[in-house]
């Protein structure tokens, strides 16, 4: 839960423009950030000012390229588990120290967790998922490797 | 074929790039190269498509949208490029895949649903599941803990 921000509501009209703006490509040039500033009508002092205010509040994560794994010849992958009763915690620690597990989430339904992951060669996953499926902890686990991309667009309305 | 300099620059960008004036010429620095040819290449990424973006990643969670739900849906093949298309037309999908059914799991579409709360997200559903009027087997599967989020490792 948000601790440092209750409410959308205390970004002013600036700072959502300005995190409207930065969703979108930063310029590949000298001063990326003085730039993007003079777009907005404010200074690169100023941008910056509040780049680190966002980073420092966990609004913005971080700023940085995303490749299409596959284009770079890497092999993304949704796989999701069911969990023994109870140990829960156990298996997250286990499935999270993989640096290729992108991102992991509960949710509701019959597999407890489902994460991605991004590895060099299926040969990587396929070993992933052999060592996760002997976890104790683990009772069952499935992939699901895409067929086919209809949409990815991460981004938020501010 | 990525050479071993375009390898050690997208391992370099796809992690969060420093905060001042002039980001390129440290990362440029790093790589002992100059910034015009780091800038080259980055260029080249976004142009070919390898790269989809060079932005800022927010948490969703502080923005407002607390709730995501990843839709599956069972979709006869036959149309299921049609399905595809209009979920991707709605704004609150961020992502659509097509994937693998499995034993036990009959759904072969999946859709990713983002909104400030959990009757938005299942309004959007709604409005998907009207559109593609065939009364279509799906579910919405809640995430009540991120337990992970992160970029990728290259």
């Amino acid at each position: 839960m948000s601790r440092s921000l209750k409410r959308r509501d205390d970004l002013n009209a600036l700072d959502k423009r300005i995190l409207n703006r930065l969703q979108e490509d930063i310029p590949f040039e000298k001063r990326p950030w003085g730039i993007t500033a003079r777009e907005l009508g404010i200074t690169e002092d100023f941008i910056m000012e509040r780049i680190a205010f966002f980073k420092k509040k966990d609004i913005i994560r971080r700023i940085s390229a995303v490749f299409s794994p596959r284009k770079i010849n890497f092999v993304s992958t949704l796989a999701a588990v069911k969990i023994i009763p109870g140990n829960i915690n156990k298996a997250v620690k286990k499935i999270n120290s993989y640096h290729e597990v992108t991102h992991n989430y509960r949710r509701s339904g019959e597999y407890d967790l489902w994460f991605t992951l991004v590895a060099k060669n299926k040969k990587r996953i396929a070993r992933i998922m052999r060592q996760l499926k002997s976890d104790k902890n683990i009772k069952e686990i499935s992939e699901f490797p895409a067929i086919k991309l209809f949409k990815i667009s991460v981004k938020f309305p501010v | 074929m990525l050479s071993k300099l375009d390898k050690a620059i997208i391992g370099l960008i796809s992690r969060d790039i420093p905060l001042v004036k002039e980001p390129f010429r440290d990362i440029a620095r790093t790589l002992g190269i100059k910034e015009r040819a780091l800038l080259k290449r980055i260029r080249f990424f976004k142009a070919s498509g390898l790269m989809r973006k060079f932005a800022a990643i927010l948490n969703h969670k502080k923005i407002g949208f607390r709730y995501n739900a990843m839709v599956v849906w069972n979709i006869p093949e036959s149309i299921i490029d049609k399905a595809g298309r209009i979920m991707a037309s709605f704004d609150e999908v961020s992502h659509c895949y097509q994937r693998k059914k499995k034993h036990e799991w009959d759904y072969n579409l999946y859709s990713m649903i983002h909104g400030r709360t959990r009757k938005e997200c299942l309004s959007v559903v709604k409005k998907i599941s009207d559109k593609l009027s065939g009364g279509f087997d799906h579910k919405a599967l809640f995430s009540f803990k991120e337990e992970k989020k992160t970029g990728a490792r290259y």
